[in-house]
């Protein structure tokens, strides 16, 4: 099915709100389990985020523009995950952060009751980012991965192999 | 003592009692309890001032056993009670109207293995959710009943007097407590009562442990408190090490207690900069995170992890350290002991905090009693419990850290006592960093399948007492695996204490709790 | 260029002489419609203000965008500054990357906010909802009016200028009460009851400890107050009402340590919550509004106005009231909340009977 664009075209205008979009990305805090410790490690001062705009964290979902979603999904909290997405703003996006976000992690077992095997099951995702829990480099480059993904430019360099 | 006085007047009501090796159980007696006599022998324990570690349940296919353990704080000796319940006829009387610790206890067991205990006010699903419709920690998968599945549904939170409304916290908070959700019934704007919903992260530990081996298991250890997973990780570890009579080499128990020490001021100054920013100063957020990155550098360059450390094995430790080590440990020291002023001039003198938690949420010692409250919750209520010294693990005996206790038993003591601590743990630090022997780090040969039998061990975790309880069949996987949580024992004080008070002192109640939420859930 | 307008043409025309043809009659039409919408109505209602009221127009218009550009323009710098000076207190830098020192970050955070969806929940109340965040912002421009930045550089000089400013700053009040009452949430309401409790309770201090300035000055008017102060500033005979109207103003703007309307952690919410886009940054900007209008009203009273040696009146000025936003942010970062029963035991046990006897003893002074 061809999804039909927008009747008025910006164009420029579009580009322009993008790198603005891009450069003031405010998350929501949906911290859950071990991750929520690295994201807000992240937050702290070795690697703050606020340098790229990413510093304001709103509680309230109306309010953000991405939402980070660190630990564990269950089944319990699946629906208040939903709910939280939908009250979002557009335009809005969504980084699963550590393993148990991107597929369950380890808590995929047979016989398991409880743990529902990634967040894009349930709202849709945009940057993964894997580790058990990733570092706090890990969720800065997401970050500017999701601006990569807003603008078509990355911020820095990423580095070549010399051998 | 006071456990022979017990036990003299249980022999004298009938009861069967045999006494078991510490060494390698991790109790000092065992007392056989028929099922209608349990309430009477909860009354004895309770008179000679006991107060209630765990309850906890293991299903032996034929019959049920449940275990009591209880514990005295000048009398530190485990004592367990046995009662065995036939499954087709499960019913036992609760025994939370003499200790109302055991209610939530009572409340899992119910929901995961279908006890019904009589007498008890609200039998609802504390961790499950009405999908599931099992026992899940059975054997066997057994469905549930219907009148079982109406009892556990029957939470109803619907407004029973005019002015009372009921309000939710949670579990979306921005206090990074994690997934709790508080339900609060209000009268204006003081709570009446407070119905803690739990179950967000309930990651299925105990079932994982019956499907896993014990190698395969031990990474799941540091994962259930992630601020503080060097506690999990020796209980686990010390539990498979006491059932299988191993003696851990003296160079590994020593850079034990060095990681468990440094873990515990990492966990602390976590816990600082959290609770600080539920109250709403978020400048000193920021300097306890820079010193806990001080710590993680060091203990990332030993490890390899910055937050959950598998580095301890059966038997040892992973590997041995790594240059530099101990002269940044010593380094981190003076770093941390010039820091205090910081933390003293911004927080501790600041009368803003002074007024927000001075006399909040004051928990007394019989509370504490009662619920099984531990760890700074308690220490900061006038008792000098700590498992370090009552039973002492890893090289705890060479180096006997001082118990720091507060008399008033509201949030700004357990602000102090958790301060103290961490000057604690640096004394610790600084004997431990000089004497560490030479020799190996871990022992050649471990066995592949540990002996059959039970064995509790008890750790002391920045929270308060972990224990864990391994029921081994000589298989390479447990047979049961239960966790003692001390959140979960605290957030029962809480729910009796936070009673009449106002939300702003509830949070910060709760903020000075220091819970961890996967913890509880499991 | 003709190889872009090339490009434009086969892009979003494809090609075709017909469509592009159809949207240049589409364009004549518009222009056509707005040229004379432009000179028969607004020509001539310009036409008629003139001949009734003359230069004093032009005047009073260029007033007005004069109170804009500083409004607008100390927005975008608090934005920026807040997160700069929140950055250095907290060991850390603010915004960097975006621009040179991060100087770009409002104008990014502007544009993005508004781009962002704009969602009306269903069921708020909706005259309440949606006019709440004009309330709160419009009565601030019209404090602004009367603010004395220079000698010469004020809109108005009413001759009851601290009446009107005390007027239009409890609109404020009202505001939030809207907002929070308004978007049907038992959250916001609890934010929006405490705030209006608090801005009763911090009002009746702010206004007893300016009674003193006006009795010492003997007029209403800003001016005139800044003119009583040409040889000593009123802080130094007047410190403890000084202090009595900063705290009070910091309450009054909501700021921490007194913001519990908007307590993060204590009820997840605040009157804000359900606001989503620019109806949000209005109340963003009201708050940095306010904060200006509170320390520009505590130089005018206390320190002096636009007084003093060598530099402009107008640098003065600002540098004056920038160095009392700076102590109201110093705030924020080092202290935590107060509690409320204990923020209103503040109010009414302590700071009211503390500017009623500082009244008592400067009348009696003066009388004297």
């Amino acid at each position: 099915m061809e999804v039909r664009g927008p009747l008025i075209k910006f164009g420029v205008l579009e580009k322009l709100l993008n790198l603005a979009r891009a450069n003031s990305l405010w998350p929501m805090t949906f911290g859950l389990a071990c991750c929520a410790i690295e994201m807000m490690a992240t937050t702290a001062a070795r690697f703050d985020p606020a340098r790229f705009g990413a510093e304001v964290f709103r509680p309230s979902p109306r309010q953000c523009d991405f939402m980070i979603v660190s630990g564990t999904i269950t089944k319990k909290i699946a629906p208040v995950v939903r709910t939280l997405y939908e009250q979002m703003a557009a335009p809005k996006w969504v980084i699963a952060y550590g393993n148990c976000a991107i597929s369950g992690g380890p808590f995929v077992f047979e016989g398991q009751y409880n743990v529902i095997e990634g967040v894009d099951k349930v709202i849709p995702v945009d940057v993964y980012v894997p580790g058990c829990p990733p570092r706090p480099e890990a969720l800065l480059e997401a970050i500017m991965k999701l601006e990569e993904k807003l603008t078509g430019y990355r911020r820095f360099p990423t580095p070549e192999r010399r051998w | 003592m006071v456990a022979e006085e017990l036990l003299r007047g249980l022999e004298g009501l009938g009861l069967e009692i045999r006494e078991a090796l510490y060494e390698r159980q991790g109790f000092w007696f065992d007392i056989h309890c028929p099922r209608d006599r349990i309430v009477e022998v909860a009354e004895a324990f309770d008179e000679k001032g006991y107060w209630i570690e765990d309850v906890l349940c293991v299903d032996w296919r034929e019959r049920l056993e449940l275990l009591y353990h209880f514990n005295h704080w000048e009398d530190p000796r485990r004592l367990s009670v046995r009662v065995q319940v036939d499954p087709a006829d499960p019913e036992v009387p609760s025994i939370c109207k003499v200790f109302p610790g055991a209610g939530w206890h009572e409340r899992e067991i119910h929901e995961f293995f279908g006890v019904r205990f009589k007498g008890h006010p609200n039998l609802a699903y504390l961790f499950l959710h009405d999908e599931i419709d099992f026992y899940p920690l059975r054997k066997d998968r057994v469905p549930i009943p219907e009148e079982d599945k109406r009892l556990l549904t029957s939470m109803d939170f619907s407004p029973e007097e005019e002015d009372a409304f009921w309000i939710n916290m949670g579990p979306q908070h921005p206090s990074t407590h994690g997934v709790l959700r508080l339900i609060l019934k209000m009268r204006g704007e003081y709570i009446e009562r407070a119905e803690p919903v739990l179950g967000y992260m309930h990651r299925m530990q105990e079932k994982m442990a019956e499907v896993r081996t014990y190698a395969q298991y031990y990474p799941n250890t540091a994962r259930l408190d992630y601020v503080g997973p060097l506690a999990f990780s020796q209980c686990f570890v010390g539990a498979m090490e006491r059932l299988c009579g191993l003696e851990v080499p003296e160079r590994a128990q020593v850079i034990r207690t060095i990681t468990l020490e440094l873990n515990r001021i990492a966990s602390h100054l976590l816990w600082l900069g959290t609770f600080l920013l539920d109250l709403g100063a978020t400048t000193p957020y920021f300097f306890a995170f820079d010193d806990r990155e001080q710590i993680l550098d060091l203990m990332e360059g030993l490890t390899g992890a910055r937050l959950t450390f598998s580095f301890f094995r059966i038997g040892g430790l992973y590997e041995d350290l790594n240059d530099g080590f101990l002269e940044g440990v010593a380094r981190f020291i003076e770093r941390m002991k010039k820091r205090f002023q910081i933390y003293d001039d911004l927080v501790t003198g600041n009368i803003i905090f002074v007024k927000r938690t001075k006399d909040v949420g004051v928990i007394p010692r019989e509370v504490a009693r009662r619920y099984g409250a531990t760890g700074p919750t308690l220490r900061g209520s006038g008792v000098a419990y700590d498992v370090r010294r009552s039973e002492p693990y890893a090289a705890y005996s060479d180096f006997p850290p001082e118990v720091v206790v507060r008399q008033e038993g509201d949030s700004y003591a357990r602000y102090l006592v958790r301060l103290e601590e961490i000057k604690r743990s640096l004394m610790v630090l600084e004997q431990a960093i000089e004497r560490v022997p030479e020799g190996p780090f871990r022992l050649q040969k471990t066995p592949k399948k540990p002996v059959p039998g039970e064995v509790y061990f008890a750790t002391e975790s920045p929270r308060g007492q972990v224990g864990i309880y391994i029921v081994s069949d000589g298989t390479d996987k447990p047979y049961r695996l239960k966790w003692r949580s001390p959140s979960f024992s605290n957030l029962a004080a809480f729910t009796e204490v936070v009673k009449g008070q106002l939300i702003a002192d509830a949070v910060a109640t709760l903020g000075s709790l220091d819970l961890v939420i996967p913890e509880m859930d499991r | 260029m003709i190889e872009w307008l090339k490009r434009r043409y086969r892009e979003d025309f494809g090609g075709d002489p017909l469509r592009l043809a159809l949207a240049m009659v589409g364009l004549a039409m518009i222009l056509a419609v707005v040229v004379a919408f432009l000179y028969l109505v607004v020509g001539r209602t310009l036409k008629a203000v003139w001949s009734a009221w003359g230069w004093d127009v032009v005047r009073l218009f260029l007033g007005m965008v004069g109170v804009m550009a500083v409004v607008f323009g100390n927005a975008l710098f608090l934005v920026w500054a807040e997160r700069k000076v929140a950055g250095h207190m907290q060991i850390r830098i603010g915004p960097k990357e975006v621009g040179p020192y991060g100087l770009l970050q409002s104008i990014a955070d502007s544009a993005k906010l508004l781009a962002k969806e704009i969602i009306t929940p269903r069921l708020v109340d909706r005259p309440l909802y949606l006019l709440a965040p004009l309330v709160i912002f419009v009565p601030c421009l019209v404090a602004m009016v009367v603010i004395p930045f220079d000698a010469r550089l004020q809109v108005r000089d009413i001759n009851v200028g601290v009446v009107l400013i005390l007027a239009f700053s409890s609109l404020t009040v009202l505001a939030i009460f809207m907002a929070g009452w308004g978007s049907v949430n038992k959250y916001s309401l609890i934010g929006g009851v405490r705030s209006i409790s608090q801005g009763i309770a911090y009002e009746i201090p702010m206004l007893l400890a300016i009674i003193p300035v006006v009795m010492m000055s003997g007029t209403l008017s800003l001016k005139g107050i800044v003119e009583a102060q040409s040889r000593l500033w009123f802080v130094a005979v007047q410190p403890v009402a000084f202090l009595i109207y900063f705290i009070s103003a910091v309450a009054e703007t909501n700021r921490t340590p007194f913001d519990l309307p908007e307590a993060e952690s204590e009820l997840v919410a605040g009157y804000h919550t359900e606001y989503s886009g620019m109806r949000f940054s209005l109340f963003f900007l009201a708050e940095y509004t306010n904060m200006f209008i509170v320390s520009a009203l505590a130089t005018v009273f206390f320190l002096g106005g636009y007084k003093g040696p060598v530099l402009p009146g107008v640098v003065w000025f600002f540098l004056k009231t920038y160095f009392l936003i700076f102590i109201i942010m110093w705030f924020r970062w080092t202290f935590p909340r107060v509690r409320f029963d204990q923020l209103l035991n503040f109010s009414w046990k302590l700071l009211i009977p503390l500017a009623m006897a500082n009244l008592l003893v400067t009348g009696g002074l003066l009388k004297l």
